[in-house]
């Protein structure tokens, strides 16, 4: 799995969260469950392939994310998505994960990336909510969502990612 | 520890300067909204046409009664529509004899641009949303943007061939951000005003302050936008009025407003556009 194949797929995920997870959210619960298909692919490749490749993924995804759906502030997710993903990586790219394991990092990782985000926001005074509510409201109904994204892709995404990584030091010795 | 800083300082500063009040986007953020646009197009509109079907299979049931309704207000629609053409050659009339001059008599000619949405953001407390209409067919940063059934929000940033829509239910009188609207009640146009100042989230209702003391507005009045200060355009619907009650400081009234459109499952919404006024006339 080359370093083109994921990207491109990131870029897919990146349209399906914006343009069909929209009608596939049943009506009401539009503000309420929110899909971060990227931010999971994020932490798989810092498990499974490595820290500066998360890093890479999370600063420019993010990135992408901020400009086209610019509304308050530039950054936001570029910088929170890169941060989350490297530090992942440094805890944990030498272990190998497990499924439960995996499945639990990123349970953590898409609650703290969500509280992160809020926090920003509350600083630069654009919400005025309390976390309290935010947890209920929206951070812990999309965690599930987030979760079983994380189970349905997790054989395959698995398999790249590690390809990737051992791929990736035989080409340094050549 | 170093990266932790770098990426820090770089966030800051990228932050300070989408804060900046600026005008215009850069040409490296239109050329990846238009890019991306136009991709996201091909997605968003097959997957409401399904989501769509299953819905309208559902709906089949209730159908019958709707349409009982629609024949209602497609009758009461007739007489007033006899009535409105009667009253609107008068006013021109009207408008002829009082010598109003080119800009007075343009002023409430309004065009809407039907746009499809084109995809809406993952991110809780930025809800925008794009569309596939953009300067190049004559779109301009804060132009209200409605549904069928409301008022939903107001573009914000530009780019040639997309729009960036914020809703109303970003707005806060507290944010960086921030923009009123000018609100009135269906019917009595000339003696309600108040000011849509912010949404609440957690009880997801809009709040409208600066109501004077004597107003006689009430529960389920019909809350429309008032046009004063011509940016935005007048008689859009917002939503009806639930409660009113006494301000912070007891001069004036705030009252809660429920929201007309929905924000969920969008697919054509309209802009509005107001026509160009010459200034300083």
């Amino acid at each position: 799995m080359s370093m083109n194949r994921i990207i491109a797929i990131m870029l897919l995920l990146f349209i399906i969260e914006g343009a069909v997870m929209p009608w596939i959210i049943p009506a009401g619960y539009g503000s309420r469950i929110i899909p971060h298909f990227m931010f999971v692919m994020v932490v798989f490749s810092a498990l499974y392939s490595g820290r500066h490749r998360a890093l890479f993924l999370g600063v420019s995804f993010g990135l992408l994310q901020d400009v086209v759906y610019f509304g308050h502030l530039l950054g936001v997710h570029s910088f929170v998505m890169g941060l989350i993903g490297y530090y992942t990586g440094v805890l944990l790219e030498r272990r190998r994960a497990t499924l439960m394991m995996a499945i639990a990092i990123i349970g953590f990782a898409c609650i703290l990336y969500d509280s992160l985000i809020f926090f920003v926001y509350k600083v630069f005074r654009i919400t005025n909510e309390t976390y309290a509510w935010a947890l209920i409201d929206y951070i812990l109904p999309s965690l599930f969502l987030q979760l079983a994204f994380a189970l349905v892709v997790y054989v395959p995404v698995r398999r790249w990612f590690e390809a990737q990584s051992k791929a990736a030091p035989e080409k340094q010795e050549e | 520890m170093f990266m932790l800083m770098i990426g820090f300082i770089l966030c800051i500063a990228v932050i300070g300067f989408s804060l900046s009040n600026r005008k215009e986007l850069t040409w490296p953020e239109k050329f990846l909204k238009d890019s991306t646009g136009y991709v996201q197009q091909w997605f968003y509109k097959p997957a409401g046409y399904i989501a769509g079907f299953f819905e309208e299979i559902g709906n089949l049931r209730t159908i019958h009664e709707e349409n009982e309704q629609l024949r209602i207000t497609a009758a009461a629609y007739s007489r007033d529509k006899i009535k409105y053409n009667f009253i609107e050659k008068e006013n021109a009339r009207f408008k002829e004899e009082l010598e109003f001059t080119k800009r007075q008599k343009e002023m409430y000619n309004y065009n809407y641009l039907i746009a499809q949405v084109i995809s809406v953001s993952n991110d809780a407390n930025n809800h925008s949303m794009n569309i596939n209409l953009g300067s190049k067919n004559g779109i301009k940063p804060n132009m209200a943007v409605t549904t069928i059934d409301g008022l939903i929000g107001l573009t914000s940033s530009v780019t040639p061939y997309t729009a960036t829509v914020t809703p109303i239910t970003e707005l806060d009188e507290a944010s960086p951000t921030f923009n009123s609207i000018a609100a009135t009640v269906m019917g009595r146009e000339d003696d309600s005003f108040g000011i849509l100042s912010s949404y609440n989230k957690e009880t997801s209702r809009i709040l409208m302050t600066r109501i004077a003391e004597n107003d006689k507005m009430q529960a389920y009045d019909t809350v429309i936008t008032s046009g004063l200060g011509n940016i935005y355009p007048r008689g859009i619907v917002i939503g009806t009025i639930e409660t009113i009650q006494v301000g912070d400081f007891g001069l004036t009234s705030t009252a809660t407003v429920k929201l007309a459109a929905s924000f969920d499952h969008l697919t054509e919404v309209f802009v509005v556009q107001v026509p160009e006024l010459e200034e300083n006339e």
